[in-house]
């Protein structure tokens, strides 16, 4: 089992809040790892300390087997980043945007690079066109393309489709999907469950700068259990966890009022271990 | 240490589209223009200063006031939104080059865009001025000024927080320094209460090295002192960018 991203201890702060407490992954190569959990809980942070936009207060993270701090420019060279907000040049057109992009990590034949990552994402057509007349779903398919241009062994992606439309986003999901297919580790932050299950092989939760729970979906369901029975009392949804459906039915039963059973997902295993839910 | 070449490109490209926008015109080019007008023809032959007809001595101050505007706004503004905003200077960051590749192309693309608005201020005076020669110690006065500010500019960018914060700079520390580091008037005739104030400027000294005709002390303590301040300039604008963090 190869490692592609491994984080020790990785602590950091703003002021008086931790942001990343004791962070410990480990990112097998050719996986596609979430870190899940809800907005303020760490991700963006892990995700900027891994990407050379900030440092930690302690630490160290490594990708490839190389210290990203020692080896900067090696690392760089390895690493592709899509961002949460979309930092294309939106004066300039989608073949410009890229063939800077090229310019800047040295990649040779940049024309045949350029274009077959524009096919690749739909966009050759529309090269000569300015980013800005671009919608927000062509916008992020080119930072889609941008970032295979360099042949990356990793690719982070930030929240890559939140805002998009539900078609938009299962388009943006087959090319992560497409991505992983040629061989790329790839490490994404979400607060989306739906997307979390879908795409990653395993996920971490995270929440108030900790990881609280490490896995593939199915194990962590395994864990709380894959049946949810969900009922409303005084205080409001109460979510009781079962290993098969005939104990939630039993359970159901004692129950007055209206109340669901149906399998669990991410999000329960979030609310089972912190008590709120992600969103 | 070509690894400056994508961003000065990048940063041409942009320049060449705004270029031609009549907005970009009226400001970076358009107004030195009408001090000229104003200044320089309206007063210009009637008023002597320093020996000389007054357009004489006003074209080689708005060269430097143009030069330093067009160095130093473009360059602190621009960055400052692709850092906050458009986050395209993170991109820089995460690309496999220096610190120091990221700073000389920045810094070299605001050279260009000082140069070129100057250009046209330059032309306008070798056409209406015939005592206007530019010599070898304006040229490097010029090329200084240019350099010095454009890092500055980045200094700027890096530090401000806001596109607000950014215009607070240009009103308050560059718009003073355009009009009172001698481009309308002889530091001389000055009181003698603001000197102090006005040599601590660094807009003072490229001045008087665009102003100079022949080398002699004057000359030489203001090229030392405009290098100084680019030196200054550079070592923070570098240290800046070395240790940027979100």
């Amino acid at each position: 089992m190869v490692i592609s991203i491994e984080t020790k201890g990785v602590w950091k702060s703003y002021g008086p809040v931790w942001a990343v407490k004791d962070l410990n992954l480990e990112v097998r190569k050719g996986e596609i790892f979430g870190l899940l959990g809800p907005n303020g809980a760490g991700k963006t942070t892990a995700l900027k300390i891994l990407t050379f936009l900030t440092k930690p207060d302690r630490g160290s993270c490594k990708i490839e087997g190389l210290d990203i701090w020692k080896y900067p420019l090696v690392v760089k060279s390895r690493i592709s980043v899509i961002p949460q907000e979309i930092n294309l040049d939106k004066e300039l057109t989608a073949y410009e945007n890229l063939l800077i992009y090229c310019m800047l990590h040295k990649i040779r034949d940049k024309k045949h690079k350029i274009e077959e990552a524009l096919r690749f994402v739909g966009l050759w057509e529309y090269r000569k066109e300015e980013v800005r007349k671009f919608s927000l779903g062509m916008q992020k398919r080119l930072l889609l393309a941008r970032s295979f241009l360099n042949d990356p062994s990793v690719i982070f992606l930030d929240e890559p489709t939140t805002g998009l439309d539900p078609h938009i986003r299962r388009e943006i999901w087959t090319f992560i999907k497409k991505a992983k297919d040629k061989g790329k580790t790839i490490l994404l932050t979400t607060h989306y469950i739906e997307e979390a299950e879908y795409l990653c092989d395993r996920v971490a939760i995270m929440n108030k700068g900790e990881i609280i729970a490490c896995g593939t979906p199915q194990e962590l369901k395994n864990q709380v259990g894959l049946w949810v029975l969900e009922s409303i009392n005084d205080t409001g949804f109460e979510y009781e966890f079962f290993k098969t459906r005939e104990e939630a039915l039993l359970k159901a039963r004692e129950k007055e009022g209206p109340v669901t059973i149906r399998r669990s997902n991410l999000e329960d295993i979030f609310i089972r271990l912190t008590g709120e839910k992600i969103d | 240490m070509t690894d400056f070449l994508p961003i000065l490109y990048r940063e041409l490209i942009i320049y060449k589209k705004r270029l031609f926008k009549l907005s970009y015109v009226l400001s970076a080019l358009i107004s030195p223009l009408i001090y000229l007008a104003v200044f320089g023809f309206g007063l210009g032959e009637n008023l002597t200063v320093t020996g000389t007809n007054y357009i004489t001595f006003l074209l080689p101050g708005l060269i430097a006031m143009t030069s330093m505007t067009n160095s130093y706004i473009w360059i602190a503004n621009g960055l400052n939104i692709d850092r906050l905003y458009f986050k395209t200077f993170q991109l820089l960051v995460q690309a496999p080059i220096k610190p120091i590749a990221i700073l000389m192309g920045i810094i070299t693309a605001g050279i260009i865009r000082g140069l070129f608005a100057s250009s046209l201020i330059i032309s306008v005076g070798l056409l209406c001025c015939t005592s206007f020669s530019p010599n070898g110690i304006f040229w490097l006065g010029l090329l200084l000024n240019c350099f010095m500010f454009s890092t500055l500019g980045v200094i700027i960018g890096m530090i401000t927080k806001s596109h607000e914060e950014t215009a607070i700079y240009s009103n308050f520390l560059m718009v003073p320094m355009a009009f009172f580091s001698g481009t309308f008037f002889p530091l001389e005739k000055l009181p003698f209460f603001v000197k102090p104030l006005i040599y601590a400027l660094p807009l003072t000294y490229s001045t008087i090295l665009i102003r100079k005709s022949q080398w002699d002390r004057v000359t030489l303590l203001s090229l030392f002192i405009t290098i100084g301040f680019s030196l200054m300039f550079l070592f923070l604008a570098l240290r800046l960018i070395k240790n940027y963090r979100e």
